[in-house]
């Protein structure tokens, strides 16, 4: 039966497959369509969304950071006051809605450029815009009024805010950048005082997501 | 050997059918290493060179340690960084339990420690005398490019070990290195992701760098340090000119010697140095874990480990000759960043990699003998001076607040010693090897 079919075919000039070429090319497909089809298990290696725990708890609430040594260390972790700012020149390290770390200066604010103080302070996020370690303020160098950063001596100037761009395109306020290796300045964060605390106002916060 | 373990055998090799490549095997690692090695053993000026010989056989058996070392560890270690910032984690409580609780816990760190820091040093002198021996040509390019993949791993391995602890050292310094794999073009985003399952580091990123230690690293250096074994017994050893040299000074072919006792007596002699040597460090150097990992305080001096410190100094350099040069290199080139100091010491560093990987390609001579080839020798010497200099540059805030020299001069100073000081190595050696080359061909 089916060789006449084949041979019917043959004769109005239509190319046969045999049931030879037939299975070959579909086990092919199928073994191929498998390994295809188990690759996409690789998938699985991409970074999960983590559920955003903790989410509501978050205020915008300066806390003193980590730093030993300091004139705040014994403060660490607690909210900060703008009464603790007591000279121009005093800064400390300090850590915004718990995952961006940031420095707080008070500023003599007739040499400030291209920002306004808000009750003598103003914030940088401290993480260097170079290879993201922290940088301080008068720790290193107890004598500059700069950013320092440690791992390769990026020098922040927090009395010249510039305008700079970040890699997603975002415009942003910052500290310009004196010296060393930093591609961009460190952005300032907006802070506003509630009830004697410092906050830090979340306009846009993609601009601090750049060490993530 | 007793009947009964002949009869054993027997049964066994009637089950496995193993016993034409045993043979194949025997013969092979009889002929691989050239009796002369053993004769000339009463030369001074070759028990000089022993070490080199067996920087391989070192590397192998240290290998093995790091693996059983490792295992042990294992049974102790528990890969959880969740916690605060700055409070010791489980994997950082756990490291702590091994080097304080654990019987024997902390000698077996401390050899796990100190057998990585010595394995990428044998391995280091492993692949630069392989270098200058040219043991890549007929037919063994294979063996070389397994040797040059093998060597990545083996930084890999330290790499991911090193975070394991979960303290500041660890985190920053993989932290910086992470940033920089960031900017490698094109590749550099996804590939981070990959590597970290985020994009910055995160628990979930010591689970991953566990997993790499423990489970993926080994497999893969296994095969492959079995197939570059494999290769090495089958093929034979490369063979050192002093084996062709007869007494008469004539070149004529090596003698062959059995394995046992010829040629395994110096390779057990150089086990059990290098096995007390790493068992003394390990019992009196062991190095405990700094303080707990906080992503929000970076440590004064972050270093990563010394065999890294010529990629960091690399980096560090090409920013200081951009400085001096009041280069300000563009943000992007096409929307890609290719000029910025860390890119560039990337690609400078992937240049160097890629160029050792094809060396077989490139390096298409037929002389073996480092002495007869003044170029090749040359770019050798100069190869190493660029990565102890660079190392030393790596090095230029910790020796600034040592010296107390202003980092701006320490800066200078160890710069142009990364310009001038492989030259001043090199050049002489090209032009002393030149010379003698041309008055023997006269």
């Amino acid at each position: 039966m089916s060789e006449k079919v084949a041979a019917d075919s043959e004769k109005k000039g239509r190319r046969v497959t045999s049931r030879r070429e037939f299975v070959r090319t579909m086990v092919s497909l199928g073994i191929l369509g498998t390994l295809v089809s188990y690759l996409s298990l690789l998938t699985s290696l991409l970074p999960s969304p983590r559920s955003s725990q903790q989410e509501s708890e978050v205020d915008n609430i300066f806390r003193y950071g980590p730093e030993k040594g300091a004139w705040y260390s014994d403060k660490s972790g607690t909210e900060v006051k703008a009464e603790d700012f007591d000279q121009n020149g005093k800064g400390a390290g300090v850590l915004w809605r718990r995952s961006i770390p940031a420095v707080l200066i008070r500023v003599d604010g007739s040499r400030l450029r291209g920002a306004t103080a808000k009750n003598g302070l103003i914030a940088f996020a401290a993480a260097c815009t170079h290879l993201c370690c922290i940088a301080t303020w008068r720790l290193d160098r107890p004598t500059e009024d700069v950013l320092f950063c440690r791992c390769h001596d990026g020098v922040f100037d927090p009395y010249d805010v510039v305008k700079d761009v970040m890699p997603n395109g975002a415009e942003y306020l910052g500290a310009r950048v004196v010296a060393g290796p930093p591609p961009r300045a460190a952005p300032m964060i907006p802070i506003e005082i509630k009830d004697g605390m410092v906050a830090g106002v979340p306009s846009n916060l993609e601009i601090y997501a750049y060490c993530e | 050997m007793t009947s009964r373990t002949k009869r054993l055998i027997a049964w066994l090799d009637e089950r496995l059918l193993i016993s034409p490549l045993v043979a194949k095997a025997q013969r092979s690692i009889n002929f691989a290493l050239p009796s002369t090695l053993a004769r000339q053993n009463k030369s001074r000026v070759f028990w000089l060179t022993y070490p080199f010989y067996y920087a391989g056989a070192i590397t192998a058996l240290l290998a093995i340690l790091q693996g059983i070392t490792g295992l042990l560890l294992a049974f102790n270690y528990v890969p959880s960084a969740v916690g605060e910032p700055g409070t010791p984690t489980q994997a950082y409580l756990s490291v702590q339990n091994i080097m304080r609780t654990v019987p024997l816990g902390a000698l077996v760190r401390g050899i796990h420690q100190w057998g990585a820091n010595l394995l990428v040093a044998a391995l280091a002198v492993h692949a630069f005398w392989a270098f200058f021996r040219s043991p890549y040509r007929l037919g063994r390019e294979l063996t070389w490019v397994l040797g040059v993949i093998l060597l990545g791993l083996a930084l890999g391995y330290s790499f991911s070990g090193y975070l394991l602890p979960w303290d500041q050292l660890g985190y920053w310094a993989a932290t910086i290195s992470i940033q920089i794999m960031k900017a490698i073009p094109l590749l550099g985003e996804s590939m981070v992701q990959l590597l970290l399952g985020g994009t910055s580091l995160t628990p979930d990123t010591l689970a991953r760098f566990y997993f790499y230690h423990v489970s993926l690293l080994p497999g893969v250096a296994l095969i492959l340090v079995g197939a570059h074994l494999v290769l090495v017994i089958l093929q034979g050893v490369s063979e050192p000119e002093e084996a062709w040299k007869s007494k008469a000074g004539k070149l004529e072919p090596p003698l062959f010697g059995p394995f046992f006792p010829q040629q395994i007596t110096p390779v057990l002699t150089v086990s059990l140095v290098t096995l007390g040597v790493v068992l003394l460090l390990g019992a009196y150097a062991v190095q405990m874990p700094g303080e707990p990992a906080n992503k929000f305080l970076t440590p004064r001096f972050i270093i990563p480990e010394w065999y890294f410190l010529w990629a960091y100094g690399l980096l560090k350099w090409v920013g200081w000759i951009y400085d001096l040069a009041h280069f300000v290199p563009p943000s992007s080139i096409f929307g890609v960043d290719l000029v910025s100091a860390k890119v560039v010491g990337i690609l400078l560093a992937a240049g160097m990699f890629i160029i050792l990987l094809l060396l077989p390609v490139i390096d298409r001579g037929k002389e073996a003998r480092a002495l007869q080839r003044p170029l090749k020798t040359a770019a050798g010497i100069w190869a190493i001076g660029f990565l102890v200099t660079l190392t030393l540059y790596a090095l230029n805030e910790i020796l600034s607040a040592d010296l107390s020299i202003p980092i701006d001069r320490m800066n200078f100073i160890l710069g142009s010693i990364v310009v001038l000081g492989p030259l001043v190595a090199a050049v002489p050696a090209y032009v002393v090897l030149r010379h003698r080359v041309s008055a023997k061909m006269h």
